[in-house]
């Protein structure tokens, strides 16, 4: 079958299309066409266009098209936040920055030897130990990590602080040494101090946080109000405080409940008055004992952190944040514990001077099965915020839950003065006439003792209702059984006993506990063979007979054998004859003892009958029978002649046994 | 009183004077016995003998090692009591290196968490377990220790979890009495031609049902016995075994890893969303001998000392 092809137009136009959007194209193309061939080029010397090809060519531009115009793919909402970050900056080279505030001191006198690098805390590997010289009291401070912004960078900065204090004048030197950054050294340049009677004017002492504490002995859950206080410089310059943390073991800072304030305050032995940058926030021990603190924070300059409160004419000063990490002297805390014993219902850790107002109810009239709101105000000083309501009692008249802890912020909650308990109380009978008093105390630092503060019961009126109380109470267990459930769990006490005991590698992953299993199975496979043996010898009793036979014969043998040592020749003669007996017996349907001579020369070849066995077959028997059956004595003395003979006959009726 | 007393002790085990029943010391008479197996066969008799000296030395050990293991546990109780807890940790290991139990195990457990070695706790806690899987104490611990250190409880298949059932060495020996009762009572009754009895039909089908019923919690056990967990705080995941190698991600303490294989030094896990290479020392299995935990890792020992 011949394939007929349409011959390939050689014009173009006749393709021309017709469709507005083609004809466009094509008409570019046909003005790009024009303008080449005014240079004496054709585009078809490049490329010939035709219909088919421009509908290629739209199919791969349009759809580029549409995609680059189309809204960018939502992104992660975290991971947009995170790529809006700035770039912390850890590829610069490390620059340590290390110096004395001030550079000259008095003799006793105290100043900071502060080193900033400008890395991750994370990321240095800061000895436990500088090399201080030995009449230089050296002293480690605080330490922090602060980010400022430099360009589109966020540049960490470092700095590690120590107390230095020398007792006589002179020039010290804390030798250059190295540290690890980033696993690589940085060499922490020397630094130098002086010591003089007489500092020169100019130098600024050092700056240095005030840490004020109202007490320094308290109880344990005490919560106080700490004071940092960063003075201003004598030109009446203000810095705020960042980052400001309390160093220390034993208690715990609520930095919610932080505010900060610049106020004029006295200063100094000679109690100037200066403006200061005061930040507060509530101090709380959590261990008994002695403990050591101190402040530290950053000098940030004129960046305020948050809101602030200025009483007075001062103000934040100008200039650019200088990020200097200042820290106070320690402050030594004596925590004592509460006393045991003593306790009063309801008290939930609430130490401090507390009060209940009058508690309030949502309606004083309710049905049985009906929720009624109480609401008790405490008010006092202390951590408010933090205050744990007492646990409602369980009582067979009343439901009552505590209500889940009110949102309002820690600030406001410390700036009102109270806190508000919520109880939601149903009554599961119309027998009451009030609310049950809910035991609620905290203990007084004040007075040493606890305050009973229960929640007082107060006046209600309960009406019959349609659900019963049995109801009631099942849906109460069943709620009570969730809550039992779903209680979160704590670490146990010591077990007074090792237990169960074992060992840890499992037991069949042990060598010996594969062979263990050998004897059960030897022990069936015997048990196995046996029967398969007993099975046989019970379908051939001829062998059974036979195995009987040979056992006597080797007896009897032995026998024969001690009676010819012993020179005995009657017993010999005995055996002999019993020997060959039960040597033939199997043969015959006879008892071995009925057997005679002429029995056991059956079982002797002709040849042997007619030679020596048989001879001696017959000498044993007659001279036996002769001996036993005769009326006059008859000697078997020389019979013993015959044992090598006797012993021969009695081989071949073993080996005929035996076969 | 100190530690070293205990390490100083003895095991009667080691003592020559306690040779098992049939051998004599050295130096010592032999007394001629009219014994009929040596006359008969030697050779067995004491092979016998060895046996059965080895079997009684083996529960005689078990039973001595009960004894330090016990003053050890009564010294770590008290040093818990008195708030020594590494102290009382380290005693509770020796306790339960000695001799294996799970009350022991779960004071180490509570002895390293007051520590702040919350790897080790994990740890000890899970081989409470895997000794006593009715221990609610040391489950109870594990919940809160998981719960406070927000870290997942190992993922368990179903036959892990049939595994869990019961103490990790129950299973073998109820499989082996099983399997052997089924298979007596189903042929040594033909052999010794008994009459064929119901009961012994249905102990044979109970014996084989708990035989076949028991398969998957052998296979649990096997995968459990290569369940391990993280010992240290932030412990590396490697991308290859080697010391230089780069680190997919860091494993908190007492993170379930499972074992894939062992190469050098380092073995190959998966942890719960990715696999790599740990060093063998900064994890410990669930089935491996307790003892004590050098409380600061190799790794960051090293770079201290750098």
């Amino acid at each position: 079958m011949a394939i007929v092809r349409h011959p390939k137009p050689e014009g173009r136009m006749p393709n021309r299309p017709k469709g507005g959007l083609s004809r466009c194209v094509f008409g570019f193309c046909v003005d790009v066409r024009m303008q080449f061939r005014q240079f004496g080029l054709r585009i078809s010397a490049f490329f010939r266009p035709s219909a088919f090809g421009f509908r290629i060519l739209l199919l791969l531009i349009v759809p580029n098209l549409c995609w680059s115009q189309s809204p960018p793919a939502s992104q992660d909402p975290m991971m947009q936040l995170m790529l809006s970050q700035p770039k912390i900056d850890v590829d610069s080279a490390v620059v340590p920055v290390s110096s004395f505030d001030p550079p000259i001191i008095r003799p006793g006198e105290e100043a900071t030897f502060r080193v900033t690098l400008n890395a991750l805390e994370t990321a240095i590997d800061w000895p436990d130990k500088i090399p201080a010289p030995e009449t230089l009291s050296c002293r480690a401070g605080a330490r922090g990590q602060i980010l400022s912004m430099s360009g589109p960078l966020l540049i960490p900065r470092t700095t590690f602080n120590y107390r230095v204090k020398a007792a006589a004048t002179g020039e010290f030197t804390i030798p250059e040494f190295n540290v690890a950054v980033n696993g690589k050294s940085i060499r922490i340049p020397a630094t130098q101090l002086q010591v003089a009677t007489a500092v020169p004017p100019g130098i600024a002492p050092a700056q240095q946080l005030l840490f004020e504490l109202p007490t320094n002995g308290l109880f344990v859950g005490q919560t106080i109000r700490a004071r940092v206080v960063l003075p201003g410089s004598p030109g009446g310059m203000i810095q705020s405080l960042g980052q400001v943390q309390i160093n220390g073991r034993g208690f715990v800072v609520d930095q919610s409940s932080a505010h900060a304030r610049i106020e004029a305050i006295p200063i100094g032995s000679s109690r100037r008055t200066v403006s200061a940058f005061v930040y507060e926030m509530l101090l709380t021990p959590i261990a008994t004992g002695k403990m050591s603190l101190f402040a530290q924070g950053y000098a940030v300059g004129n960046r305020v952190i948050g809101g602030i409160i200025i009483s007075g004419p001062a103000g934040p000063g100008g200039g650019q944040p200088q990020y200097t990490l200042v820290d106070s002297d320690p402050v030594i805390l004596e925590v004592r514990p509460l006393p045991r014993g003593s306790e009063l219902p309801g008290f939930t850790g609430a130490v401090g001077v507390y009060s209940v107002d009058p508690p309030e109810l949502s309606t004083n009239v309710v049905t049985v099965g009906e929720p009624v709101k109480l609401k008790v105000k405490v008010r006092g000083e202390g951590n408010l915020a933090r205050l744990v309501p007492p646990q409602p009692p369980q009582m067979s008249n009343w439901q009552i839950f505590a209500d889940a802890t009110e949102n309002t912020p820690s600030q406001i909650i410390q700036a009102q003065g109270f806190v508000t308990f919520g109880y939601t109380l149903i009554p599961l009978t119309d027998k009451d006439k009030a609310t049950p008093a809910i035991p609620f105390s905290a203990f007084s630092p004040d007075h040493g003792a606890y305050d009973d503060l229960t929640i007082p019961s107060i006046p209600i009126t309960i009406t019959p209702g349609n659900v019963t109380a049995a109801d009631l109470r099942t849906v109460l267990q069943a709620a009570q059984l969730d809550a039992e459930l779903e209680k979160d769990p704590v670490l146990s006490g010591l077990a007074v006993a090792p237990g169960l005991a074992g060992g840890m590698v499992p037991v069949q992953q042990r060598g010996w506990f594969p062979l263990l299993h050998v004897v059960p199975a030897s022990a069936l496979i015997g048990l196995w063979v046996w029967d398969r043996r007993r099975r046989f010898m019970e379908t051939h009793p001829e062998l059974v007979l036979r195995r009987r036979a040979l056992r006597a014969l080797r007896r009897e043998r032995r026998c024969l054998e001690r009676a010819a040592r012993a020179r005995d020749s009657a017993a010999f003669a005995a055996g002999a004859v019993k020997a060959m007996q039960l040597a033939v017996a199997p043969y015959y349907p006879a008892e071995p003892k009925a057997l005679v001579g002429a029995d056991v020369l059956m079982m002797l070849s002709d040849q042997e009958q007619a030679g020596s066995p048989g001879r001696t077959v017959r000498e044993i028997f007659s001279r036996t029978d002769a001996a036993r059956f005769a009326a006059g004595s008859t000697s078997t003395n020389e019979l013993l002649r015959l044992k090598p003979e006797v012993e021969g006959v009695l081989d071949r009726l073993e080996t005929r046994l035996c076969g | 009183m100190r530690l070293s007393r205990f390490r100083n002790r003895e095991t009667p085990l080691r003592d020559p004077s306690l040779h098992p029943a049939g051998e004599t010391k050295p130096g010592s008479k032999r007394t001629a016995t009219p014994c009929a197996l040596e006359r008969g066969a030697p050779a067995t008799a004491r092979r016998l003998s060895l046996a059965f000296g080895v079997l009684i030395g083996f529960l005689f050990s078990f039973a001595v090692n009960a004894e330090p293991a016990d003053a050890l546990f009564r010294y770590a109780t008290n040093a818990f009591n008195a708030g020594d807890y590494p102290q009382a940790a380290a005693a509770f290991a020796q306790a339960a290196a000695l001799h294996p139990a799970s009350g022991t195990l779960q004071n180490l457990g509570n002895a390293e968490w007051q520590s702040g070695r919350p790897g080790p706790a994990i740890v000890a806690w899970e081989q409470a377990l895997w000794l006593d899987p009715l221990n609610q104490f040391a489950r109870n611990n594990l919940r809160f220790a998981r719960r406070t250190a927000q870290i997942e409880s190992p993922d368990l298949n179903w036959s892990e979890v049939v595994s869990s059932w019961l103490p990790a060495n129950w299973w073998a020996w109820v499989a082996g009495a099983s399997l052997w009762i089924a298979v007596g009572l189903s042929t040594v009754p033909g052999m010794l031609r008994w009459r064929k009895a119901a009961w012994q039909q249905a102990l044979a089908a109970f014996g084989l049902a708990i035989f076949l019923l028991s398969i998957p919690a052998h296979i649990g056990i096997d995968s459990r016995a290569k369940l391990g967990f993280i010992l240290f705080k932030d412990v590396p995941l490697r991308l290859t075994a080697t010391a230089e190698a780069q680190f997919i991600t860091r494993l908190a303490a007492g993170e379930p890893v499972r074992i894939e294989r062992a190469k050098g030094g380092y073995l190959l896990v998966r942890a719960s969303h990715t696999s790599g290479w740990i060093r063998a020392n900064e994890i410990k299995l669930i089935c491996s001998l307790p003892g004590s935990i050098p409380s600061v890792d190799p790794e960051a020992r090293t770079a201290v000392n750098l």
